[in-house]
């Protein structure tokens, strides 16, 4: 017994110690930092392996290079971290000098309004990154009073994002199906690969999968005002025929078996690996799943195109660099943003699988690759990128899910989901 | 008993124990496969070779044993400082039978019941305030506060059943307050504050909330905040965060064995009374 309690005593004692011991070094490390011009503190929540955590790296060994003495203090985070506790750091002395943070109203956009962010328009016009990105990539950069299209720089992207038709080429010359460029030809390889016992689209209805089918056969039916109408102005008619023709296609493919009706409990990843699997000859999503199947679709070979028919497609710039306004050095975050703007990195970004916003696509050696980089720059040009179709309004990523979802299990007809996700719309539509 | 009546039951549990090793098994097998394997057989296929590059990997980038390092010193801290502080205020409610028991008591619940989401902020600026925001001790402050809620609540209960016979014969040997409570009542209670203390361990282990909004620099951060590093925006590495997962759960199950008698007796001294 008394044993015992001269042991626990011991163990109190040591642990009493221990943390008094990593209090008092916690607050040893406090002094360290706050030296200015010596030390660049960057956080991201790329993958090492992913197109951008290649080419970030790449640029931390560059920017090492051009900044000799100056120590490189870079922290991987989880997406889910820095959404939750961004303005929290920003707001305190712990900020870092630069880090990726998601582009939209509700974070950017809210962060730049609350000042806590500082304004890139100078840099970003002595540096040439407004030349560098296209105009409609550079709407998620700039924010007025916190709502994106124009306004100050507040965030400036390294590569875009866009979505296109992901198809199996061993499927599609197994039944003899070519890749199809008109609406008419994508209904006919659709009922082609169902007579022949396949699903031919991979789907997810718990996530954003499904809902981004929709919006993509909405955007094959309207033209830039329209987006803008939706986007930016607040208002949408959703009993318009491109909405009215969207609700109706999706219902009409559910029913005919095109998009499976078990897929409305599907999340994103099991749609991702369903394909990956070769069940499934076509999935129509982003270009954040390229990476990915370069890396790890062994069993067929596979390619990408467009969504016939349409001049739209989902897409936007990519997340952005921010620099804080409580940085300590701010001039080294530029410096490194400047890196990661230049061809060098871009091409590496390229050729990792990821879409630079200024690559030189002759620089591009993988076949896939290039043709990814080339459909967007197509894109870019013609003013193609449509944004995402919960954008406008706040929660609407979840109206969209379960109102899509009633379409997958046929628990309601597209009249009465257009109807609800009007309602919805206008009540949480975003307004300046 | 009759094998009769045995087997019905018997077969209830072996079910109801494979539905909880189920989810471990499939992290398991997922931990050891190739990300190209996931992608092209699915999750539930059975690993066709013991692939380690996720385990090590994950080691590496999130710096592994560091975040371990800061999950014991933190959890540790709480759970014996939470025990303390409990042991304290359940004295005094439990066997000093101070005024308005009921309502002291009823605020610990209340105040156990309280969503952390709402604590997030003011324990935010308070810390800021303080010079404590992104320290370990600031966590384990308020974990020690959450946890000894719950701690006092529980032992104040079973103390205010402590046989007074016990007190009043070391009170007549001359015992003050202070020797009753460290010759008395804490060594006749061991079983109880060992569970709890085990509690403690395993549940501020398990904390993913107030750390992960507490602890933004990498050098003091826990494990279970580590695990979110994986989780993408619209990506995840599902071999990886498997590893992951069962990296962080191997210490908590590893602390549970090693004090597993303590927990049973704990429990078995609570049926007998």
């Amino acid at each position: 017994m008394l044993k015992a309690r001269r042991r626990a005593r011991l163990l109190a004692a040591a642990l009493a110690g221990i943390l008094s011991m990593s209090t008092l070094a916690a607050c040893g490390d406090d002094a360290g930092d706050k030296e200015s011009g010596k030390t660049l503190r960057l956080w991201h929540y790329e993958a090492p392996e992913s197109a951008m955590g290649k080419a970030w790296n790449e640029a931390i060994a560059e920017f090492k290079k051009t900044h000799p003495d100056v120590k490189v203090e870079f922290e991987a985070k989880g997406f889910e971290q820095i959404q939750k506790t961004a303005p929290q750091v920003l707001n305190s002395d712990k900020a870092p000098d630069l880090l990726e943070y998601n582009k939209g109203n509700a974070t950017t956009g809210q962060l730049s309004k609350q000042g806590l962010l500082t304004d890139l328009t100078d840099e970003a016009k002595k540096r040439g990154w407004d030349k560098t990105v296209p105009p409609t990539v550079a709407i998620t950069s700039r924010y007025d009073k916190g709502v994106m299209g124009k306004g100050a720089w507040y965030g400036v992207p390294n590569y875009a994002e866009y979505t296109m038709v992901y198809y199996n080429k061993d499927l599609f010359t197994e039944h003899k199906v070519d890749v199809p460029t008109t609406v008419d030809e994508l209904e006919d390889a659709l009922a082609t690969f169902k007579d022949a016992g396949l699903t031919p689209f991979a789907n997810g209805g718990a996530e954003y999968i499904a809902q981004q089918y929709v919006y993509q056969l909405a955007l094959s039916q309207a033209d830039r005002s329209w987006v803008d109408d939706f986007q930016m102005k607040g208002k949408t008619d959703f009993s318009d025929a491109a909405w009215t023709y969207a609700a109706e296609t999706f219902a009409d493919w559910v029913d005919k078996g095109y998009i499976a009706k078990s897929s409305s409990g599907l999340k994103a990843e099991d749609a991702g690996v369903s394909f990956m699997q070769g069940k499934h000859p076509m999935f129509f999503s982003g270009s954040w799943w390229f990476g990915r199947f370069a890396e790890e679709v062994k069993s067929f070979d596979w390619d990408t195109f467009m969504w016939p028919g349409s001049k739209l497609t989902l897409g936007s710039g990519g997340n952005l660099w921010v620099v804080p306004e409580g940085a300590k050095n701010k001039e080294l975050a530029y410096d490194f943003i400047d890196i990661t703007m230049k061809k060098q990195a871009q091409n590496t970004l390229g050729n990792a699988g990821g879409v630079p916003v200024a690559a030189d696509s002759s620089a591009i050696t993988d076949e896939r690759a290039k043709k990814l980089i080339e459909q967007f720059d197509t894109l870019a040009g013609n003013d193609g990128l449509a944004f995402y179709p919960d954008w406008p309004a706040n929660g609407f990523y979840d109206s969209l899910a379960s109102e899509v979802q009633k379409l997958i299990t046929q628990s309601a007809g597209p009249g009465d989901v257009l109807k609800s996700l009007q309602s919805e719309y206008d009540e949480n539509v975003l307004k300046e | 008993m009759t094998a009769l009546k045995k087997y019905p039951v018997l077969a209830a549990l072996v079910l109801g124990a494979l539905f909880m090793v189920l989810p471990f098994v499939v992290v398991l097998m997922n931990a050891v496969k190739s990300p190209e394997e996931y992608s092209s057989d699915g999750p539930l296929s059975l690993p066709d070779s013991v692939y380690l590059d996720g385990l090590a990997d994950f080691w590496e980038r999130v710096d592994f044993g560091e975040k371990l390092w800061n999950s014991v010193l933190i959890s540790g801290s709480v759970a014996v400082l939470a025990v303390v502080l409990s042991v304290f205020s359940a004295y005094a409610i439990g066997i000093g039978r101070i005024k308005g028991r009921p309502w002291v008591l009823a605020f610990f619940v209340l105040a156990n019941m309280l969503p952390q989401e709402t604590l997030v902020y003011p324990i935010y600026y308070l810390s800021k305030e303080a010079g404590l925001y992104d320290t370990r001790l600031s966590v384990i402050i308020v974990f020690t506060v959450i946890q000894s809620a719950f701690g006092t609540y529980l032992l104040s209960s079973v103390l205010s059943g402590f046989p007074r016979e016990i007190i009043e014969a070391a009170r007549i040997d001359g015992a003050t307050k202070w020797q009753v409570l460290w010759r008395v009542v804490v060594p006749v209670s061991r079983p109880t504050i060992g569970v709890l203390m085990v509690l403690f361990f395993i549940w501020t282990w398990n904390e993913f909330l107030l750390p992960l909004v507490m602890l933004v620099s990498d050098d003091v951060q826990t494990v279970s905040v580590a695990l979110g590093v994986l989780q993408g925006q619209r990506d995840m590495d599902a071999t990886m965060t498997n590893a992951a997962a069962l990296l962080g759960v191997l210490p908590a199950i590893a602390f549970f064995l090693l004090f597993q008698r303590t927990l049973t007796r704990g429990i078995a001294v609570g049926a007998v009374k």
